[in-house]
């Protein structure tokens, strides 16, 4: 890429940023922006225990495999016959009465893996258990679309692999101030000022080259449109607040990026469980309420899905620790405002029939939500990306 | 020996080759640089960390854990080891930055990417790299056959849990898929019969191996067109037979050594050569004493792992850490964790490790530890953290480079080349053309600014 082509599409990128922020809100200006959509995924890291999230709380199994950890009818806010919510998800009830929640129960994939590393890496990349995709289904979204790497932002320092793809990846940003930043440094800046595509048949310099152009790019058109917009909301005062915040700065200052990833740590609970993860399904809670809030004050709630996942659930038996050990199906929380199906999605789990690990059966294929999102709500061709075909869902 | 290839061979046999050290050898041939390369490299010494309060852990009898620890202890212990795997992988990198036996370290980290383990026992992983270590330039069949026995490799692998009444096998699958043979070269039956020849493999706690005779298959089995009472060694005997093996053996080491795009000449040379007695120093010999690898399409071309290329900066300039866990650190931001591979495929390597937060990163390195740097970036949470722990909410920020720099020692060797030799040094890749004009016009103050400078292009990403 020579010089001159470079500046022209730095300059397009950061147009936006040069235009004031009443008139971008208005709609005056088309950026074909409107009408296209974007994801937040969610991944809560660790191994969230579903069953103590979305409680079975009439299924008498449900407590005798949970005499010290089950958590109490009286913690419960009930919401169907069969299931209630952990009390501490309270915030999630009012999206869920809005109906802009789905809960979609028992997902997972055949031959569950029970290793963090490597249930991460499946539900990353979207591949076979038995199979290793060295790229991401977020990534290869971005190189199918043909994007730039701001088309999918992690909020974090480094890129997990569900952002990556072949050729292509997104870009981690979890302060775009910062980022920007480190792309000014003196020899970084210059290096690049003084760059001529002089085609020396070293095919990977040519590609860090390439690399660095889009890495300044993409830090000076993310900081540059988003430092506009300011979130007024009071959003929690934690490092996940924050991730949520920074998203909605991204979202609502009308950066055209299309799929946000954030990680949310925390919920390997083998041991005291249930004051751990009340707390943390609190963090959650509160947060999202904030972060919903947040979109519909700016009208792009409609646009955006938040889809909020974890690597497994956990076993349904506790363990000595008044714990639980990793498990495998879990449940799977679709935020949105345009939500074909609202509540409980499917049935609940099934305690009756557990593996020969004492665990739960998946009945949906995690992929058949990615498909879904792929087709339905980023109308992406889901085969590609997906290397496969698996059978849509109808929450959207 | 042109001084070009002089660093040419030791960028990719090590991690680089000082000044004056370059100097000294640029009145040698070829064949005895590469014969002092090779020369250097024939001793083995174990990288070990203390382990002595793991000592009667290790050396219990079957049975007798139950009564000398109680479950906490237990816990402790694990955790204890853990922090030593941590303990080893800072002793692993000091090592390379040493300079000692470096073709055989070079050759260790090739061999750990594709005999990929881990395992948070640090007994057995200690034991597992210096198997590594010690058959790195050796047989490769009998390599391969201690690799199989080894306990961490049993254990990642599955292998402890394959047993004759039911056959695990995803160690038969893995050692013909990743580790000898490549996808689409045996079938699916040929895994279930190599399965059933190596049940029964154990190990004890101390890390030796031994047979369960209850637990093997006996039986006759039909593996690659042959049929026999085979167990473990034999099939890697048969495995050996295909020069399909050597050929995915001599692919690989190409692609590491040579050039990250295959010249099939090349590889079917190798494999040819490798196939006859799977001489693994014979083969690194031909390598490096080939008119092919000199030619000037090989040199500059290869993108530096984050550990070769935080090596090479310390063996131009001399970097202690004086918080050792900031090594863990820049190894974790820049994507490559020693004794932490990603999945049983390793590392892929090549463009593989950059993106525009590693490339930022990368760039920024050499000033980061040479110049006091400070930086605001933190690396990931583990998924096992606590919320505190995953978000490094007690830790200071910005997180500031505790390094001392040898500078003196630095200036001394350094200050006879001019700049122009400094950068031909340095950078073994053409620059690009812009690069250089700016390069040219740049008004540097002294040597240890001009240092960072260089390291700090593009160009030096590669070698």
């Amino acid at each position: 890429m020579n010089r001159r082509k470079f500046i022209k599409n730095g300059l397009l990128a950061s147009s936006t940023a040069f235009m004031p922020a009443f008139v971008r809100a208005s709609g005056i200006f088309s950026e074909g922006n409107e009408g296209e959509k974007r994801v937040v995924l969610i991944q809560l890291a660790g191994g969230n225990d579903g069953l103590n999230t979305i409680v079975p709380y009439r299924n008498e199994l449900y407590y005798k495999n949970r005499p010290e950890i089950g958590i109490k009818k009286t913690d419960i806010i009930r919401i169907t016959d069969e299931l209630g919510f952990n009390k501490n998800l309270a915030p999630l009830k009012k999206l869920y009465d809005n109906g802009y929640l789905s809960v979609i129960n028992n997902v997972g994939y055949p031959n569950p893996n029970r290793s963090h590393f490597r249930s991460t890496d499946i539900w990353q990349t979207a591949a076979d258990s038995n199979k290793y995709f060295d790229s991401g289904w977020i990534g290869r979204y971005i190189e199918e679309k043909g994007g730039k790497p701001w088309t999918g932002i992690e909020l974090d320092d480094s890129l997990s692999l569900i952002m990556k793809g072949k050729a292509v990846n997104g870009i981690a940003a979890k302060n775009p101030a910062v980022l920007f930043r480190n792309s000014q440094t003196p020899y970084f800046k210059k290096t690049l000022e003084y760059y001529e595509d002089d085609e020396t048949g070293n095919q990977n310099l040519d590609y860090l080259y390439k690399i660095m152009i889009e890495a300044e790019s993409s830090a000076k058109y993310i900081y540059q449109t988003s430092r506009i917009f300011k979130s007024k909301l009071d959003y929690p005062k934690n490092p996940f607040g924050r991730q949520l915040r920074t998203t909605a700065e991204f979202i609502n200052s009308g950066l055209k990026t299309r799929v946000y990833f954030i990680s949310m740590g925390g919920f390997d609970t083998h041991t005291n469980q249930v004051v751990r993860q009340n707390r943390l399904l609190g963090l959650y809670a509160g947060a999202m309420e904030v972060f919903v809030a947040d979109l519909k004050q700016s009208n792009t709630f409609d646009d955006t899905l938040i889809i909020t996942f974890s690597e497994f659930g956990r076993r349904v038996k506790q363990n000595a620790a008044k714990g639980t050990d990793h498990g495998t199906a879990n449940n799977v929380f679709i935020t949105g405002g345009n939500l074909k199906v609202k509540g409980f999605y499917n049935e609940p789990p099934d305690l009756t029939n557990l593996d020969k690990n004492g665990d739960l059966i998946h009945t949906v294929d995690f992929r058949s939500i990615y498909s879904t999102v792929l087709k339905e709500w980023l109308q992406t061709d889901d085969k590609v990306v997906l290397k496969n075909s698996f059978e849509r869902l109808k929450f959207i | 020996m042109d001084t070009k290839e002089i660093r040419h061979l030791y960028l990719r046999a090590g991690f680089g080759i000082g000044y004056d050290e370059m100097t000294n050898l640029a009145s040698k041939t070829r064949k005895e640089l590469v014969d002092s390369l090779f020369s250097a490299s024939a001793t083995f010494t174990p990288l070990e960390v203390d382990l002595s309060e793991f000592d009667e852990y290790f050396n219990a009898k079957p049975g007798e854990l139950k009564s000398m620890y109680n479950n906490k202890e237990l816990q402790e212990l694990k955790k204890k080891s853990r922090e030593k795997v941590k303990e080893l992988n800072y002793a692993w990198i000091e090592r390379l930055a040493a300079g000692n036996e470096v073709l055989r370290e070079k050759m260790t980290l090739f061999w750990a990417n594709l005999f990929v383990c881990k395992d948070n026992n640090i007994r057995h992983i200690q034991q597992y790299n210096n198997t590594l270590r010690s058959y790195a330039l050796g047989n490769f069949g009998e390599f391969i056959k201690a690799v199989a026995k080894e306990p961490s490799m049993s254990k990642y692998l599955n292998n402890k849990q394959n047993v004759k009444e039911s056959p695990n096998e995803n160690f038969a699958r893995e050692l013909m898929e990743l580790f000898t043979l490549g996808i689409g070269n045996y079938t699916e039956q040929d895994i279930k019969e190599s399965a059933r020849a190596f049940t029964g493999w154990s190990f004890r706690k101390d890390g030796s191996f031994f047979l369960r005779r209850k637990q093997h298959d006996y039986g006759e089995k039909t593996f690659m067109g042959k049929t026999g009472n085979f167990d473990g060694d034999d099939i890697i005997d048969i495995i050996l037979e295909q020069k399909q093996c050597a050929r995915f053996i001599c692919t690989k080491i190409y692609k590491y050594f040579v050039n990250p795009v295959i010249n099939s000449d090349h590889t079917e040379e190798l494999a040819s050569l490798f196939y006859k007695d799977y001489d693994i120093n014979k083969l690194m010999y031909h390598i490096f004493t080939s008119e092919w690898f000199y030619d000037k399409k090989n040199i500059g071309v290869k993108i530096k792992s984050p550990v070769e290329l935080l090596t090479g900066i310390r063996m131009t300039v001399p970097v202690s850490f004086e918080k050792k866990r900031q090594l863990l650190y820049l190894q974790k931001m820049m994507g490559q964790t020693l004794l932490e591979p990603p999945n049983v495929a390793g590392w892929k390597g090549d463009k593989n490790w950059i993106d525009s937060n590693t490339l930022m990163f990368r760039l920024k390195l050499p000033s980061l530890i040479l110049n006091d740097g400070n930086i605001d970036m933190a690396e990931k949470g583990e998924p096992q953290d606590s919320f505190e722990d995953y978000y490094k909410i007690n830790r200071k920020k910005p997180m500031f480079f505790k390094t001392s720099v040898g500078w003196d020692n630095f200036e001394k060797e350094y200050a006879k080349p001019t700049p122009a030799e400094l950068q031909e040094h340095l950078v073994v890749t053409e620059l690009n053309k812009g690069t250089r004009a700016f390069l040219s016009g740049l008004k540097t103050v002294n040597i240890r600014e001009h240092i960072v400078q260089l390291m700090s292009l593009p160009e030096y990403q590669l070698c």
